[in-house]
Protein backbone atom coordinates (compact mmCIF):
# COMPACT_ATOMS: atom_id res chain seq x y z
CA UNK A 1 0.00 0.00 0.00
CA UNK A 2 2.70 2.57 0.91
CA UNK A 3 4.20 1.83 -2.38
CA UNK A 4 0.73 2.29 -3.97
CA UNK A 5 0.10 5.63 -2.41
CA UNK A 6 3.95 6.66 -3.86
CA UNK A 7 3.32 5.46 -7.12
CA UNK A 8 -0.66 7.64 -6.72
CA UNK A 9 1.47 11.63 -5.33
CA UNK A 10 4.27 10.83 -7.98
CA UNK A 11 2.81 9.83 -11.34
CA UNK A 12 -1.26 10.31 -10.42
CA UNK A 13 -1.82 13.02 -8.50
CA UNK A 14 -1.27 16.28 -10.78
CA UNK A 15 0.04 19.43 -9.77
CA UNK A 16 -2.76 21.35 -10.88
CA UNK A 17 -4.63 19.48 -7.92
CA UNK A 18 -2.49 20.70 -5.59
CA UNK A 19 -2.78 24.22 -6.80
CA UNK A 20 -6.48 23.85 -6.31
CA UNK A 21 -5.52 23.70 -2.51
CA UNK A 22 -5.45 27.09 -3.14
CA UNK A 23 -9.11 27.91 -2.87
CA UNK A 24 -8.83 27.23 0.62
CA UNK A 25 -7.93 31.19 0.84
CA UNK A 26 -11.53 31.85 -0.64
CA UNK A 27 -12.48 31.74 3.37
CA UNK A 28 -10.90 35.32 3.55
CA UNK A 29 -12.86 36.53 0.93
CA UNK A 30 -15.60 38.63 2.30
CA UNK A 31 -19.01 37.82 1.49
CA UNK A 32 -18.64 34.59 -0.54
CA UNK A 33 -20.31 31.16 -0.17
CA UNK A 34 -17.59 30.18 1.27
CA UNK A 35 -18.49 26.24 1.28
CA UNK A 36 -17.18 26.70 -2.35
CA UNK A 37 -13.78 26.38 -1.32
CA UNK A 38 -14.41 22.17 -0.35
CA UNK A 39 -15.80 22.16 -3.87
CA UNK A 40 -12.83 23.66 -6.09
CA UNK A 41 -10.57 21.01 -3.62
CA UNK A 42 -12.63 18.13 -4.80
CA UNK A 43 -12.61 19.89 -8.53
CA UNK A 44 -8.73 19.68 -8.13
CA UNK A 45 -8.97 15.75 -7.39
CA UNK A 46 -11.17 15.55 -10.25
CA UNK A 47 -8.55 16.86 -12.58
CA UNK A 48 -6.18 14.14 -11.63
CA UNK A 49 -8.60 11.45 -12.34
CA UNK A 50 -9.51 13.08 -15.93
CA UNK A 51 -5.59 12.52 -16.36
CA UNK A 52 -5.56 9.49 -14.92
CA UNK A 53 -7.94 8.38 -17.94
CA UNK A 54 -5.80 10.00 -20.38
CA UNK A 55 -2.66 8.36 -19.54
CA UNK A 56 -4.06 4.74 -18.86
CA UNK A 57 -3.20 5.42 -15.19
CA UNK A 58 -5.40 2.48 -13.78
CA UNK A 59 -3.98 -0.14 -16.22
CA UNK A 60 -0.45 0.67 -15.82
CA UNK A 61 -1.33 -0.15 -12.05
CA UNK A 62 -3.02 -2.93 -12.25
CA UNK A 63 -0.17 -4.52 -14.28
CA UNK A 64 2.27 -3.97 -10.95
CA UNK A 65 1.96 -6.38 -8.44
CA UNK A 66 -0.79 -5.48 -6.26
CA UNK A 67 -4.39 -6.35 -5.52
CA UNK A 68 -7.30 -4.99 -7.48
CA UNK A 69 -8.58 -3.58 -4.54
CA UNK A 70 -5.68 -2.27 -3.35
CA UNK A 71 -5.66 0.07 -6.23
CA UNK A 72 -9.10 1.23 -5.40
CA UNK A 73 -7.89 1.24 -1.50
CA UNK A 74 -4.84 3.44 -2.42
CA UNK A 75 -6.53 6.11 -4.26
CA UNK A 76 -9.34 6.49 -1.63
CA UNK A 77 -6.31 7.23 0.53
CA UNK A 78 -4.79 9.29 -1.98
CA UNK A 79 -7.60 11.36 -1.80
CA UNK A 80 -7.93 11.86 1.98
CA UNK A 81 -4.65 12.74 1.86
CA UNK A 82 -5.37 15.67 -0.73
CA UNK A 83 -8.66 16.16 1.56
CA UNK A 84 -6.70 16.68 4.50
CA UNK A 85 -3.84 19.11 3.35
CA UNK A 86 -7.19 20.98 2.53
CA UNK A 87 -8.82 20.64 5.18
CA UNK A 88 -5.92 21.61 7.15
CA UNK A 89 -4.90 24.72 5.34
CA UNK A 90 -9.23 25.52 5.76
CA UNK A 91 -8.86 25.14 9.38
CA UNK A 92 -6.51 27.18 9.70
CA UNK A 93 -7.86 30.16 7.82
CA UNK A 94 -11.49 29.63 10.07
CA UNK A 95 -9.28 29.86 13.11
CA UNK A 96 -7.76 33.42 11.38
CA UNK A 97 -10.79 34.33 11.15
CA UNK A 98 -12.39 33.36 14.53
CA UNK A 99 -9.71 35.01 16.05
CA UNK A 100 -6.95 37.62 15.06
CA UNK A 101 -10.01 38.84 11.83
CA UNK A 102 -12.97 38.38 13.89
CA UNK A 103 -12.56 42.00 14.45
CA UNK A 104 -12.31 43.29 11.09
CA UNK A 105 -14.47 45.96 9.66
CA UNK A 106 -15.39 43.96 5.94
CA UNK A 107 -16.34 40.89 7.89
CA UNK A 108 -18.85 42.43 10.33
CA UNK A 109 -21.78 42.34 8.31
CA UNK A 110 -21.84 38.62 6.64
CA UNK A 111 -25.38 37.35 5.16
CA UNK A 112 -23.76 34.38 4.25
CA UNK A 113 -21.77 32.23 6.30
CA UNK A 114 -19.03 32.75 8.94
CA UNK A 115 -16.08 30.61 9.55
CA UNK A 116 -16.77 28.45 11.89
CA UNK A 117 -16.46 24.50 13.24
CA UNK A 118 -20.14 24.16 11.66
CA UNK A 119 -18.74 25.43 8.61
CA UNK A 120 -15.32 22.91 8.80
CA UNK A 121 -18.38 20.11 9.94
CA UNK A 122 -19.87 21.19 6.18
CA UNK A 123 -16.87 21.09 4.31
CA UNK A 124 -16.16 17.41 5.67
CA UNK A 125 -19.48 16.19 4.59
CA UNK A 126 -18.62 17.70 1.15
CA UNK A 127 -15.61 15.62 1.13
CA UNK A 128 -17.50 12.76 1.90
CA UNK A 129 -19.99 13.88 -0.64
CA UNK A 130 -16.99 13.76 -3.09
CA UNK A 131 -15.74 10.55 -1.99
CA UNK A 132 -19.26 8.35 -1.89
CA UNK A 133 -20.63 10.28 -5.23
CA UNK A 134 -17.85 10.44 -7.37
CA UNK A 135 -15.04 8.07 -5.89
CA UNK A 136 -17.58 5.80 -5.07
CA UNK A 137 -19.26 5.86 -8.88
CA UNK A 138 -15.77 5.96 -10.37
CA UNK A 139 -14.57 2.50 -9.41
CA UNK A 140 -18.15 0.94 -11.17
CA UNK A 141 -15.99 1.34 -14.18
CA UNK A 142 -13.08 2.53 -13.71
CA UNK A 143 -13.37 4.47 -16.39
CA UNK A 144 -16.74 7.22 -16.02
CA UNK A 145 -15.97 10.36 -14.23
CA UNK A 146 -18.59 12.45 -15.77
CA UNK A 147 -21.79 11.10 -14.39
CA UNK A 148 -19.86 10.64 -11.07
CA UNK A 149 -18.66 14.35 -10.90
CA UNK A 150 -22.28 15.66 -11.87
CA UNK A 151 -23.65 13.28 -9.01
CA UNK A 152 -21.62 14.91 -6.63
CA UNK A 153 -21.81 18.19 -7.59
CA UNK A 154 -25.66 17.87 -7.13
CA UNK A 155 -25.37 16.98 -3.76
CA UNK A 156 -22.76 19.75 -3.51
CA UNK A 157 -25.01 22.39 -4.11
CA UNK A 158 -27.49 21.16 -1.88
CA UNK A 159 -24.96 20.99 0.81
CA UNK A 160 -23.98 24.58 0.08
CA UNK A 161 -27.71 25.85 -0.09
CA UNK A 162 -28.65 23.78 3.29
CA UNK A 163 -25.28 25.23 4.56
CA UNK A 164 -26.64 29.04 4.38
CA UNK A 165 -30.31 28.47 5.25
CA UNK A 166 -30.23 26.28 7.75
CA UNK A 167 -28.72 29.20 10.13
CA UNK A 168 -31.83 31.47 9.49
CA UNK A 169 -34.32 29.16 10.62
CA UNK A 170 -36.01 29.13 14.10
CA UNK A 171 -33.88 27.92 16.58
CA UNK A 172 -30.66 27.07 14.10
CA UNK A 173 -29.03 30.65 14.84
CA UNK A 174 -26.19 29.50 16.81
CA UNK A 175 -24.75 27.76 13.09
CA UNK A 176 -23.74 31.76 12.13
CA UNK A 177 -22.99 33.01 15.23
CA UNK A 178 -19.89 34.43 14.67
CA UNK A 179 -16.75 35.00 17.22
CA UNK A 180 -17.08 31.51 18.91
CA UNK A 181 -20.18 32.28 20.31
CA UNK A 182 -22.06 28.40 21.49
CA UNK A 183 -18.48 27.28 20.67
CA UNK A 184 -19.17 23.43 22.18
CA UNK A 185 -22.40 22.98 20.37
CA UNK A 186 -20.85 23.68 17.43
CA UNK A 187 -17.52 21.52 17.76
CA UNK A 188 -20.21 18.83 18.66
CA UNK A 189 -21.51 19.43 15.27
CA UNK A 190 -17.39 19.42 13.60
CA UNK A 191 -17.01 16.03 15.31
CA UNK A 192 -20.54 14.79 14.08
CA UNK A 193 -18.93 15.85 10.42
CA UNK A 194 -16.04 13.90 11.17
CA UNK A 195 -17.77 10.70 11.98
CA UNK A 196 -19.55 11.16 9.18
CA UNK A 197 -16.50 11.61 6.81
CA UNK A 198 -14.89 8.65 7.81
CA UNK A 199 -17.47 6.36 7.96
CA UNK A 200 -18.64 7.37 4.46
CA UNK A 201 -15.71 7.27 3.24
CA UNK A 202 -14.61 4.02 4.42
CA UNK A 203 -17.95 2.45 3.57
CA UNK A 204 -17.21 3.66 -0.04
CA UNK A 205 -13.92 2.65 -0.08
CA UNK A 206 -14.92 -0.84 0.67
CA UNK A 207 -17.51 -0.48 -2.02
CA UNK A 208 -15.25 0.35 -4.32
CA UNK A 209 -12.59 -2.24 -3.37
CA UNK A 210 -15.43 -5.03 -3.99
CA UNK A 211 -16.30 -3.06 -7.16
CA UNK A 212 -12.74 -3.37 -8.71
CA UNK A 213 -12.85 -7.25 -8.56
CA UNK A 214 -15.65 -7.40 -10.27
CA UNK A 215 -14.40 -4.84 -13.45
CA UNK A 216 -12.64 -6.46 -16.52
CA UNK A 217 -10.24 -4.42 -17.95
CA UNK B 1 6.67 -28.12 -10.87
CA UNK B 2 4.64 -26.00 -13.75
CA UNK B 3 5.39 -22.39 -13.90
CA UNK B 4 1.82 -22.25 -15.08
CA UNK B 5 -1.02 -24.14 -15.03
CA UNK B 6 -4.08 -23.29 -16.53
CA UNK B 7 -6.99 -25.60 -15.87
CA UNK B 8 -10.84 -25.52 -17.35
CA UNK B 9 -10.34 -21.93 -18.34
CA UNK B 10 -13.48 -20.15 -18.78
CA UNK B 11 -14.78 -16.32 -20.02
CA UNK B 12 -18.27 -15.81 -21.07
CA UNK B 13 -18.82 -12.46 -23.08
CA UNK B 14 -21.62 -11.44 -24.96
CA UNK B 15 -20.82 -12.94 -27.98
CA UNK B 16 -17.44 -14.69 -27.54
CA UNK B 17 -16.67 -17.33 -24.93
CA UNK B 18 -13.13 -18.44 -23.99
CA UNK B 19 -14.10 -22.51 -23.50
CA UNK B 20 -12.05 -24.60 -21.09
CA UNK B 21 -8.62 -23.72 -21.99
CA UNK B 22 -6.00 -26.10 -20.14
CA UNK B 23 -2.67 -25.81 -20.76
CA UNK B 24 1.28 -25.61 -18.74
CA UNK B 25 4.44 -23.89 -18.85
CA UNK B 26 7.20 -25.64 -17.74
CA UNK B 27 10.62 -24.03 -16.29
CA UNK B 28 13.06 -23.06 -19.00
CA UNK B 29 10.76 -23.47 -22.50
CA UNK B 30 9.28 -20.90 -24.79
CA UNK B 31 5.72 -21.19 -25.00
CA UNK B 32 3.92 -19.45 -28.19
CA UNK B 33 0.37 -18.94 -28.34
CA UNK B 34 -1.38 -18.44 -31.27
CA UNK B 35 -4.70 -18.01 -33.16
CA UNK B 36 -6.53 -15.28 -35.72
CA UNK B 37 -7.30 -11.98 -34.33
CA UNK B 38 -10.53 -12.74 -32.08
CA UNK B 39 -9.26 -16.23 -31.37
CA UNK B 40 -8.94 -15.17 -27.73
CA UNK B 41 -5.22 -14.64 -27.22
CA UNK B 42 -4.88 -11.74 -25.62
CA UNK B 43 -8.27 -12.70 -23.61
CA UNK B 44 -6.30 -15.53 -22.15
CA UNK B 45 -3.35 -13.26 -21.08
CA UNK B 46 -5.71 -10.83 -19.23
CA UNK B 47 -6.97 -13.61 -17.40
CA UNK B 48 -3.29 -14.97 -17.02
CA UNK B 49 -2.96 -11.40 -15.39
CA UNK B 50 -6.26 -11.03 -13.14
CA UNK B 51 -7.25 -8.06 -15.53
CA UNK B 52 -10.49 -10.19 -15.71
CA UNK B 53 -12.91 -11.89 -13.98
CA UNK B 54 -13.17 -16.00 -15.09
CA UNK B 55 -16.33 -17.62 -15.00
CA UNK B 56 -14.19 -20.89 -14.20
CA UNK B 57 -11.31 -22.94 -13.91
CA UNK B 58 -8.15 -22.39 -12.06
CA UNK B 59 -4.73 -20.64 -13.07
CA UNK B 60 -2.26 -21.36 -11.04
CA UNK B 61 1.34 -20.05 -10.78
CA UNK B 62 4.40 -21.86 -9.16
CA UNK B 63 1.75 -24.11 -7.72
CA UNK B 64 0.14 -20.96 -6.13
CA UNK B 65 -3.27 -20.25 -6.98
CA UNK B 66 -3.70 -16.92 -8.96
CA UNK B 67 -6.31 -15.66 -6.76
CA UNK B 68 -4.91 -16.15 -3.93
CA UNK B 69 -1.39 -15.07 -4.25
CA UNK B 70 -1.78 -12.53 -6.88
CA UNK B 71 0.97 -9.97 -5.88
CA UNK B 72 3.21 -12.10 -4.85
CA UNK B 73 2.74 -14.17 -8.13
CA UNK B 74 3.01 -11.20 -9.82
CA UNK B 75 6.50 -10.25 -8.70
CA UNK B 76 7.80 -13.24 -9.38
CA UNK B 77 6.49 -12.93 -13.08
CA UNK B 78 6.90 -10.08 -15.94
CA UNK B 79 4.35 -9.35 -18.14
CA UNK B 80 4.38 -6.53 -21.44
CA UNK B 81 1.72 -5.84 -23.62
CA UNK B 82 2.25 -4.49 -26.98
CA UNK B 83 3.95 -0.84 -26.65
CA UNK B 84 3.88 1.47 -23.69
CA UNK B 85 0.84 3.32 -23.97
CA UNK B 86 0.62 5.28 -20.44
CA UNK B 87 1.78 8.26 -18.96
CA UNK B 88 3.21 9.33 -22.25
CA UNK B 89 4.56 12.32 -21.38
CA UNK B 90 6.55 11.04 -18.09
CA UNK B 91 10.04 10.94 -18.24
CA UNK B 92 11.13 6.86 -18.72
CA UNK B 93 13.69 7.55 -15.66
CA UNK B 94 10.41 8.38 -13.32
CA UNK B 95 8.24 5.65 -14.42
CA UNK B 96 10.91 3.09 -13.40
CA UNK B 97 11.82 5.14 -10.47
CA UNK B 98 7.99 4.51 -9.28
CA UNK B 99 7.59 0.66 -11.02
CA UNK B 100 10.55 -0.65 -9.42
CA UNK B 101 9.63 -0.03 -5.58
CA UNK B 102 7.38 -2.70 -6.20
CA UNK B 103 9.84 -5.44 -6.85
CA UNK B 104 12.02 -6.86 -4.41
CA UNK B 105 14.33 -8.38 -6.59
CA UNK B 106 15.03 -5.25 -9.02
CA UNK B 107 17.67 -4.69 -10.41
CA UNK B 108 19.24 -1.39 -11.04
CA UNK B 109 22.17 -2.80 -13.16
CA UNK B 110 20.11 -5.18 -15.06
CA UNK B 111 17.21 -2.56 -15.86
CA UNK B 112 20.46 -0.24 -17.08
CA UNK B 113 21.72 -2.84 -19.11
CA UNK B 114 18.49 -3.17 -20.97
CA UNK B 115 18.14 0.11 -21.64
CA UNK B 116 21.70 0.64 -23.46
CA UNK B 117 20.83 -2.60 -25.55
CA UNK B 118 17.29 -1.10 -26.38
CA UNK B 119 19.18 2.06 -26.66
CA UNK B 120 16.33 3.80 -24.84
CA UNK B 121 17.14 6.91 -22.88
CA UNK B 122 15.44 6.94 -19.88
CA UNK B 123 15.43 10.92 -19.88
CA UNK B 124 12.99 11.05 -22.81
CA UNK B 125 9.38 10.47 -22.55
CA UNK B 126 7.57 7.76 -24.34
CA UNK B 127 5.60 9.91 -26.54
CA UNK B 128 9.58 10.45 -27.92
CA UNK B 129 9.95 6.88 -28.92
CA UNK B 130 8.69 4.95 -31.84
CA UNK B 131 6.60 2.41 -31.76
CA UNK B 132 9.18 -0.27 -31.46
CA UNK B 133 10.73 1.78 -28.97
CA UNK B 134 7.84 1.94 -26.65
CA UNK B 135 7.35 -1.94 -27.19
CA UNK B 136 11.42 -2.40 -26.24
CA UNK B 137 10.42 0.19 -23.17
CA UNK B 138 7.67 -2.49 -22.79
CA UNK B 139 9.82 -5.32 -21.94
CA UNK B 140 12.55 -3.18 -19.92
CA UNK B 141 10.27 -3.42 -16.47
CA UNK B 142 9.37 -7.10 -16.90
CA UNK B 143 12.94 -8.14 -17.55
CA UNK B 144 14.33 -6.40 -14.59
CA UNK B 145 13.27 -7.92 -11.73
CA UNK B 146 14.73 -11.43 -12.53
CA UNK B 147 10.77 -12.84 -13.24
CA UNK B 148 10.68 -16.53 -13.62
CA UNK B 149 7.85 -16.30 -15.79
CA UNK B 150 7.71 -13.62 -19.10
CA UNK B 151 4.22 -13.12 -20.30
CA UNK B 152 3.99 -11.03 -23.42
CA UNK B 153 1.49 -10.07 -25.37
CA UNK B 154 2.92 -9.26 -29.38
CA UNK B 155 6.68 -8.61 -27.74
CA UNK B 156 7.74 -8.48 -31.49
CA UNK B 157 4.89 -6.70 -33.48
CA UNK B 158 6.28 -3.35 -34.61
CA UNK B 159 9.80 -3.94 -34.26
CA UNK B 160 12.72 -3.89 -37.34
CA UNK B 161 13.84 -7.07 -38.32
CA UNK B 162 17.17 -6.56 -36.46
CA UNK B 163 15.44 -5.65 -32.99
CA UNK B 164 13.45 -8.53 -33.30
CA UNK B 165 16.51 -11.08 -33.46
CA UNK B 166 17.80 -9.34 -30.40
CA UNK B 167 15.01 -10.25 -28.90
CA UNK B 168 14.85 -13.57 -29.82
CA UNK B 169 18.32 -13.93 -28.49
CA UNK B 170 17.25 -12.31 -25.40
CA UNK B 171 14.44 -14.87 -25.05
CA UNK B 172 17.44 -17.56 -25.69
CA UNK B 173 19.37 -16.82 -23.01
CA UNK B 174 16.55 -16.08 -20.07
CA UNK B 175 15.67 -19.67 -21.28
CA UNK B 176 18.60 -21.15 -20.69
CA UNK B 177 18.90 -19.72 -17.22
CA UNK B 178 15.33 -21.33 -15.96
CA UNK B 179 13.09 -18.66 -17.43
CA UNK B 180 9.83 -19.58 -18.56
CA UNK B 181 8.03 -17.60 -21.73
CA UNK B 182 4.92 -17.71 -22.79
CA UNK B 183 4.20 -15.43 -25.41
CA UNK B 184 1.41 -14.66 -27.95
CA UNK B 185 2.31 -13.55 -31.74
CA UNK B 186 1.22 -13.64 -35.52
CA UNK B 187 4.66 -13.80 -36.24
CA UNK B 188 4.83 -17.35 -36.54
CA UNK B 189 8.55 -17.23 -37.81
CA UNK B 190 9.69 -16.29 -34.97
CA UNK B 191 7.61 -19.19 -32.74
CA UNK B 192 9.56 -21.62 -35.15
CA UNK B 193 13.12 -20.07 -34.30
CA UNK B 194 12.49 -19.78 -30.40
CA UNK B 195 9.49 -21.91 -29.18
CA UNK B 196 9.25 -25.17 -27.75
CA UNK B 197 5.60 -25.19 -27.57
CA UNK B 198 2.45 -24.32 -29.17
CA UNK B 199 -0.56 -23.83 -27.96
CA UNK B 200 -3.39 -23.30 -30.63
CA UNK B 201 -6.56 -21.55 -30.00
CA UNK B 202 -9.81 -21.04 -32.79
CA UNK B 203 -12.91 -18.96 -31.74
CA UNK B 204 -12.10 -19.51 -28.16
CA UNK B 205 -11.49 -23.05 -28.13
CA UNK B 206 -8.40 -24.79 -27.28
CA UNK B 207 -7.24 -26.71 -30.50
CA UNK B 208 -3.58 -28.18 -29.76
CA UNK B 209 -1.43 -27.52 -27.08
CA UNK B 210 1.64 -29.61 -27.35
CA UNK B 211 5.51 -29.52 -27.97
CA UNK B 212 6.56 -27.60 -31.08
CA UNK B 213 7.83 -31.00 -32.57
CA UNK B 214 5.07 -33.35 -31.98
CA UNK B 215 2.46 -30.24 -33.02
CA UNK B 216 4.54 -29.55 -36.34
CA UNK B 217 4.46 -33.47 -36.78
CA UNK B 218 0.56 -33.87 -36.25
CA UNK B 219 -0.55 -30.91 -38.45
CA UNK B 220 2.18 -32.19 -40.71
CA UNK B 221 0.39 -35.39 -40.94
CA UNK B 222 -3.17 -34.37 -41.25
CA UNK B 223 -2.21 -32.25 -44.13
CA UNK B 224 -2.29 -28.63 -43.09
CA UNK B 225 1.38 -27.69 -43.90
CA UNK B 226 4.81 -27.87 -42.16
CA UNK B 227 5.31 -24.20 -41.07
CA UNK B 228 3.23 -22.59 -38.26
CA UNK B 229 2.05 -20.35 -41.10
CA UNK B 230 0.47 -22.88 -43.58
CA UNK B 231 -1.09 -24.89 -40.54
CA UNK B 232 -2.51 -21.25 -39.56
CA UNK B 233 -3.77 -20.87 -42.68
CA UNK B 234 -4.78 -24.00 -44.02
CA UNK B 235 -6.66 -24.34 -40.53
CA UNK B 236 -8.82 -21.44 -40.42
CA UNK B 237 -9.32 -21.85 -44.59
CA UNK B 238 -10.56 -24.83 -43.86
CA UNK B 239 -13.08 -23.32 -41.00
CA UNK B 240 -14.44 -21.20 -43.70
CA UNK B 241 -15.38 -23.23 -45.87
CA UNK B 242 -17.11 -25.14 -43.53
CA UNK B 243 -18.80 -22.30 -42.31
CA UNK B 244 -19.59 -21.14 -45.91
CA UNK B 245 -20.31 -24.74 -47.44
CA UNK B 246 -17.84 -23.64 -50.31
Amino acid sequence: MKHLVHKELRLAVIPLTWCFLLAGFLVLVPGYPILISAFFICLGIFYSFQQGRETNDVLYTLLLPVRKRDVAAARFLTVCIVQGCGFLLITLLTILRMTVLSQAEVYRSNPLMNPSPVFLALTLLIFAAFNVCFLGGFFKTAYQIGKPFLAFSAVTLLLVFAGEALQHLPGLGFLQTPQGERLGLQCLCLAAGAVLYAAATVLACRRAMKRMEQIDF
Amino acid sequence: MAMLEVNGLRKVYPGFTLQDLSFSVEPGTVMGLIGRNGAGKTTTLKALLNLIRTDGGEIRYFGLPLQAHEKEIKQRIGYACGAVDYYPRRKIADLLAVTRRFYPQWDDALCSRYLRAFSIDPGKTPRELSEGMRVKLNLVPALSHHAELLLLDEPTSGLDPVSRAELLDVFAFLRERGVAILYSTHITSDLEKCADAITYLHQGCLRASAPMAEFLASQAAAGFGTTLEEIMVNREKEDLHETFGA
